[in-house]
């Protein structure tokens, strides 16, 4: 007998009755969405440009070009100075990243990407710095929001970020910049 | 391992409790993760009702298992994802080693899988000849440690800075007598890129199975499991049978709770969804049971496989926290680890590791009874005539004694006047481990009995 088969038949002495599944209704709060989602960007150790968008963003990564910084963009209408490479791990030295966001997530300041925004799927984590490019019209009041729009066809990644990478494995001391990227900027449009 | 003193619960709390300063220490460290989860959970109304919903999704789903496993795999397939059934750890690790080898690997990059320490992994690895890196940070220090994990969220909770100080000067060469937590954390990023740059593979547990996407959701603050299945073409992903939720919806739902309760952040910084392997890459999901299908055969028991491993009961439970994750003989401590491993304790101790405060079950985001379930461990252990040291030969004596009045109201008359008259240094070696820490009680002048019939008769 397969272990598949196995453990499906030791599945049938079950004991519980069957449940069943409850509705997941839950009322969102949806004042101030972008008031929210900065909230709690902050919290996650994030920082959101409200103003400015795209021309704003054009500047900061000149800006970093300037200084001699690695750029991939993802994000139409930015450019920076590297383009996608081979393979993932010639992105190692990346010093930013810009990836557009799918949709923000008021209640928690996090921000949906999806495979086909990122190049490489390890993107967004191998570079030094993140920068994320939302619409503010994209953001929505929770999770249960989020999930029903976001998409995620068959053989794709996505994955929400909130925030910087961090770890707080060292007696408790929070330290933002583990494996992923040290810091996260986001710029609405 | 040996029924041998030195095992038991009781008696590797009390090694840790040695040191009362390292105690209150470790106390303190759980308790502001408590707290945190207060504010965090408290933040939003609907914080009960998420609660109730991802109790009865969890039971639901538990009590269809069959369907959404299947339902699963199927999805997988269509998304060009591999599934392996496991029945147990043993045949988990040689599923595991056969993929490995057939790619010659050398080199795996591990994110936390509390799944793959139940099931001895690494070792079984290693002695093959593969080299497996733990990259969560914590994880990483106990394994340069050489330990294993003392909590489910944070496994180097024991540990102080200046203990990890030199152990990344004796391994990775940090400056001697180096303690500053960021410091250290920059020298273990440095030295961990290395290690995922040059892996041949990458493994991580599964937060969420959903059944109707075959897709797997992997939630790190690190970003250490996305650096580790994103670089090399091979990843591999082990889940127990009760990691699989029906669909999104219900994985929004986990989402919501999971680190709220773990750590009071509104969310991991990274909950990422597989849905297949990259291009030109390849995925594997090992689907495990190791003594899931027998717990769901006792309804009790069955409720522990709601868990969703947040490792709140632990950092609110009063035992744990002051007796080290190390002193419960099982991968994973504090209440969820009695839950689900007391029936694997030789020792049959940790199921009184417990006051039964039922905080654990109070603060548990999917409604685990722990409480319940700790409870009905130690009558599964009295009627399979495995009592811990001793009480096997007292408590039937004790039972005797408490039913005959005579024996109780005579003996009570006795102590009240002995805790009347004689010295407590006399009475105190009678009271046993009890007496230990506490000051003998003020005996009352008369049985409650008796002032009952007196005063309200």
């Amino acid at each position: 007998m397969s272990s598949k088969q196995h453990i499906l038949n030791a599945l049938k002495s079950a004991a519980m009755a069957p449940h069943a599944m409850p509705t997941i209704d839950v009322a969102p709060r949806i004042d101030d969405l972008v008031g929210q989602f900065e909230a709690n960007l902050i919290t996650v150790a994030g920082t959101l440009h409200r103003e400015g968008g795209l021309v704003n963003l054009q500047t900061t990564v000149d800006e970093h070009i300037a200084q001699g910084m690695q750029v991939i963009s993802m994000v139409e209408g930015i450019s920076g100075n590297r383009e996608v490479s081979a393979t993932a791990h010639e992105l190692r030295d990346i010093d930013y990243a810009v990836i557009p966001g799918d949709c923000g997530v008021a209640e928690n300041g996090a921000i949906w990407v999806n495979t086909k925004n990122l190049g490489h799927r390890v993107t967004p984590f191998i570079c030094e710095n993140l920068l994320l490019v939302i619409e503010a019209k994209s953001i929505v009041a929770n999770m249960h929001q989020a999930t029903s729009l976001m998409t995620l066809a068959p053989g794709e990644f996505g994955t929400f970020i909130a925030g910087p990478s961090k770890t707080a494995d060292i007696e408790q001391a929070l330290v933002v910049g583990a494996h992923g990227a040290c810091s996260l900027n986001v710029y609405l449009t | 391992m040996s029924t041998s003193k030195s095992n038991v619960h009781a008696h590797k709390a009390e090694i840790f409790c040695k040191d009362e300063s390292r105690v209150d220490w470790h106390s303190k460290a759980l308790w502001t993760l408590r707290e945190k989860r207060d504010r965090a959970a408290g933040s939003i109304p609907e914080w009960e009702q998420l609660r109730q919903i991802g109790s009865e999704m969890k039971l639901h789903t538990l009590t269809h298992l069959t369907e959404y496993l299947e339902e699963f795999e199927q999805n997988c397939i269509k998304n060009n994802i591999k599934v392996h059934w496991a029945k147990d750890g043993a045949e988990h690790n040689r599923i595991v080693h056969e993929i490995l080898a057939k790619h010659h690997v050398k080199k795996v990059v591990k994110s936390k899988s509390m799944l793959t320490e139940e099931c001895h992994m690494n070792p079984y690895l290693e002695e093959r000849g593969i080299e497996v890196i733990d990259t969560d940070l914590g994880e990483r220090i106990i394994q340069l440690a050489e330990m294993p994990p003392s909590h489910i969220v944070v496994p180097a909770i024991h540990m102080k800075k200046e203990e990890v100080g030199d152990l990344f000067h004796e391994k990775l060469g940090t400056n001697a007598g180096a303690s500053d937590p960021l410091y250290l954390t920059r020298a273990a990023r440095q030295h961990l890129r290395e290690k995922f740059l040059s892996a041949d593979a990458a493994m991580t547990g599964v937060n969420m199975a959903i059944a109707d996407q075959g897709a797997v959701v992997v939630c790190t603050n690190e970003g250490n499991a996305d650096m580790g299945a994103n670089l090399p073409k091979l990843q591999l992903h082990s889940m127990g049978i009760d990691k699989v939720v029906p669909n999104l919806e219900s994985a929004a739902v986990i989402l919501r709770t999971l680190a709220r309760n773990a750590t009071g952040q509104p969310i991991t910084t990274y909950s990422s969804f597989y849905r297949g392997p990259q291009d030109g890459g390849e995925m594997h999901v090992i689907i495990v049971d190791n003594g899931r299908t027998d717990m769901l055969k006792d309804k009790i028991l069955a409720e522990a496989l709601k868990c969703i491993r947040c490792g709140g009961c632990l950092n609110t439970c009063p035992v744990y926290r002051r007796s080290g994750g190390h002193s419960y003989n099982y991968t994973i401590p504090g209440p969820i680890g009695i839950a689900v491993g007391a029936q694997h304790d030789d020792t049959n101790s940790i199921a009184w590791a417990c006051t039964l405060c039922g905080s654990c079950s109070y603060v548990c985001p999917t409604k685990v009874p722990l409480d319940k379930i700790i409870h009905h461990h130690r009558r599964l252990k009295a009627e399979a005539g495995k009592l811990p040291y001793g009480k096997s030969n007292y408590m039937p004596l004790v039972g005797k004694f408490m039913a005959s009045e005579t024996a109780l109201n005579c003996s009570m008359g006795i102590a009240r006047m002995a805790l009347k008259i004689l010295p407590g240094s006399l009475l105190k070696p009678f009271s046993g481990a009890w007496g230990k820490y506490r000051e003998l009680p003020v005996a009352p002048n008369s049985s409650f009995e008796a002032w009952f019939k007196k005063n309200r008769g």
